[in-house]
């Protein structure tokens, strides 16, 4: 098997659960793909990719209320393949209602969802294990 | 994100400045809209815009429909590569005004 020239990583980082935390999600990505031989416009959408399921924890799994809980966010990259897990301890999500609008109806809202699968190549909801409720996992082969 | 509005004639031009993201966009609403109630023309300036998501999107959705029916027009005018990146993933390009 060919070995990937892109470089393995792991790292996570907590990240309480509000809107103005965004930007430190987005720079903590900034600064683990720095560490990757991919080129910006991935880098741009995997960024946006990661601060639109940030925002749905925000928005969906805590209706925007104020809390002190924190989400974990974990970037991994093994022989070029990217997985990113969230985990948080918000309302369960409810997988079957998660859907985009439908990109012809034109209105504010419901294109998150649409982004993060414009981009990844799987999206996958699983419970969480303890102390967690939510774990997502996004992911997407580097290699090709 | 910051922001600077300049007036000439019956056209407002909002330059925004920075990241557009959920923590913001209640902000650009409050500078956006009440120049599209006022039956402005809006012109909304996104050179100096590097980053923008689907609240950002939103934003532009809201502010163009709210335009359409109040008669007016918002059009945008010298968008980054990154955001006009978005607007294309979102296919918006041929419903916002662009320029």
């Amino acid at each position: 098997m060919e070995q990937s020239h892109i470089a393995n990583v792991d790292e996570k980082r907590d990240f309480e659960v509000n809107s103005s935390n965004l930007k430190h999600v987005r720079s903590f990505c900034r600064e683990v793909f720095e560490k990757l031989n991919i080129n910006q416009e991935l880098k741009d959408e995997l960024i946006l990719a990661i601060a639109e399921a940030a925002q749905n924890i925000v928005k969906h799994a805590y209706n925007n209320e104020q809390t002190e809980d924190k989400m974990e966010i974990k970037i991994s990259v093994s022989d070029g393949h990217l997985e990113i897990g969230f985990f948080d301890k918000g309302r369960p999500v409810e997988k079957d209602k998660i859907r985009h609008r439908k990109i012809d109806d034109i209105k504010p809202g419901g294109l998150g969802t649409f982004f993060i699968q414009q981009i990844m190549d799987a999206v996958v909801f699983k419970e969480g294990e303890k102390p967690w409720i939510n774990h997502l996992i996004l992911s997407k082969n580097l290699n090709n | 994100m910051t922001y600077k509005v300049t007036e000439e004639g019956n056209i407002s031009t909002v330059h925004l400045d920075g990241e557009i993201d959920m923590d913001v966009t209640e902000k650009a609403k409050e500078v956006i809209m009440p120049l599209i109630e006022a039956k402005k023309e809006v012109h909304l300036n996104l050179k100096e815009v590097q980053y923008m998501d689907s609240s950002g999107i939103s934003v532009l959705i809201e502010s163009h429909q709210k335009a359409m029916e109040l008669g007016t027009k918002v059009t945008l005018k010298e968008i980054s590569k990154s955001v006009l990146k978005v607007i294309m993933m979102a296919k918006l390009e041929q419903i916002l005004n662009l320029d």
